[in-house]
């Protein structure tokens, strides 16, 4: 069985470096999808001041946890209503509350 | 049955960027001659009429900047040479005019014609000779990023040829829904490499159904306690940035990238894969890049299906329509599998279309509808239904290899 040596790359990391057309695009795409977002989770971020890869990335790091966090938040609003559901429908099946005692 | 199809679980695609055959694995005609890459018999003319070859001199960065370009016109050029005639035929002579294009310097619009030595890729190249490599995989558009992987993710680009913005138009679903709609039900994930890097797959997937998504450490994570999906899509590390962990050195290869970093992050998923035993005698791993970036291949790509839609003269920016009825630049693709022979070479003709249709064939048997692309693009893995055409499947061994490269990181 073979062992091939992988070289690791130096000096490579540049997150000064110019974002290039990639990067430009999925800017433009999550900037979109950010629109659509509630305004608490919005960045203020001005993407057409965005130079940089290192820029870039804190971008697309902050609105793509965006978007999952508000997915979560309305995954878990949903859960909590069908247990609300859930609970009303169970004390229903109980059955006819007692008689309100007269005073 | 043939045992490798057989065992086969999970397919995993990772989608590299922005590279050609020719660049990537040209050289290993020199190994075996039977893989069509780089002679000296090629050559593109510069802009003073002088014919340049091909030549091994290619950098692992800081040589083809400014970023080749790789949209629908220059693409265009690259294919046609610059013929806008009606009855044009592609002799791939225009890289160099058009790399000339962006910089007015003829020395450096030559460099569009450099390729990797065997030796300086030794991921790629090594698991091109071991495994599956594909002298015929071509990018699905003859143009970017964006339309070429949604060809990878729905089987057609519904209609756009550039980076705007896709509007899915029903009724064709991305593999990922397909699978986890179906019944019986099907695991599947898209791993992009960190919430820095992202996805490509925006404003359909992410934004839509982030749930379909995961990390890189995850996808490792999943390897490790065989929980990784039944199809699995991988995405590179696309900026450099940094993290909890340090210095993030982007790893999609896309110019001017560094293609070392590329080829670790390549090692880095295959060795994931086969540190789990069982995991590596039930996956298919395929490694693809998602189109040329506009670099020198030699192969003209062929004509193919038209899909249902057209993009306009205006949206391709030649002044003619596309009724994405040809394919666009060839790229590298290796298929890796310990029941592939060792050498397997493969002269069919495939694009990106080949991946949600491979997929959906394995996995889900007849399902509709697909694109007219997607249902005319061939297959890798062949279905598992009797009769399997032995000629045609490409996991053939009665008995699975134990001689597999390691790669030491």
């Amino acid at each position: 069985m073979a062992l091939i040596h992988v070289p690791r790359p130096e000096n490579a990391w540049n997150p000064n470096r110019p974002v290039n057309a990639l990067l430009k695009s999925q800017i433009v795409h999550l900037h979109e999808a950010e629109l659509k977002l509630p305004l608490r989770l919005q960045t203020d971020i001005y993407i057409n001041a965005i130079k940089t890869e290192g820029e870039a990335a804190d971008y697309v790091r902050q609105v793509t946890e965006a978007i999952h966090a508000a997915h979560q938040a309305a995954t878990a609003k949903r859960a909590r209503s069908r247990v609300r559901r859930t609970s009303k429908v169970k004390t229903k099946k109980k059955g006819p509350s007692k008689p309100r005692r007269e005073t | 049955m043939p045992p490798g199809l057989d065992n086969l679980r999970h397919i995993v695609v990772l989608m590299m960027e922005n590279r050609s055959f020719d660049h990537m694995l040209g050289s290993l005609t020199a190994v075996n001659p039977q893989i069509d890459g780089v002679t000296n018999q090629l050559s593109n003319p510069d802009t003073t009429g002088a014919l340049v070859k091909p030549q091994a001199l290619a950098e692992f960065q800081g040589q083809l900047d400014p970023d080749p370009d790789h949209h629908f016109p220059a693409v265009d050029l690259q294919i046609f040479g610059g013929d806008t005639s009606p009855n044009r035929v592609a002799n791939m002579q225009g890289f160099v005019k058009s790399y000339f294009n962006q910089q007015k310097d003829v020395g450096h619009s030559q460099k569009i014609m450099y390729y990797f030595a065997q030796n300086q890729l030794p991921v790629l190249t090594t698991l091109a000779l071991e495994f599956a490599v594909f002298n015929r995989w071509f990018a699905s558009i003859p143009g970017p990023t964006i339309c070429n992987r949604a060809f990878a993710h729905y089987g057609t680009s519904f209609g756009r040829v550039d980076m705007n913005l896709l509007y899915v138009n029903e009724p064709f679903k991305s593999i990922y829904d397909r699978l986890i709609n179906a019944t019986p039900k099907h695991t599947s994930k898209l791993y992009y490499y960190d919430t820095a890097s992202s996805t490509m797959e925006i404003t359909n997937l992410l934004q839509n159904q982030p749930e379909l998504f995961g990390t890189y450490p995850q996808f490792l994570d999943d390897c490790k306690t065989g929980n990784l999906p039944d199809y699995s899509f991988v995405e590179p590390n696309y900026s450099d940035h940094d993290s909890d962990d340090g210095e993030e050195v982007a790893s999609d290869q896309h110019p001017d990238h560094n293609v070392q970093a590329g080829e670790m992050f390549i090692a880095s998923v295959y060795k994931a894969i086969k540190q789990n035993a069982n995991l590596w005698q039930s996956t298919a791993l395929l490694v693809v890049y998602d189109e040329h970036g506009g670099i020198y291949d030699h192969v003209a790509p062929p004509a193919c299906t038209p899909d249902q839609f057209q993009a306009s003269p205006n949206n391709t920016g030649t002044g003619m329509p596309f009724a994405f009825d040809r394919l666009g630049v060839r790229v590298p693709a290796v298929l890796i599998s310990p029941w592939i022979p060792k050498g397997t070479i493969v002269n069919r003709v495939f694009d990106h279309a080949s991946i949600p249709g491979t997929v959906t064939k394995f996995l889900l048997g007849d399902y509709s509808p697909r694109s007219p692309r997607e249902t005319s693009a061939d297959v890798f893995i062949e279905p598992n239904v009797a009769p399997v055409d032995p000629a045609r499947n490409l996991l053939s061994l009665d008995t699975m290899r134990t001689d597999c490269p390691d790669f030491d990181m």
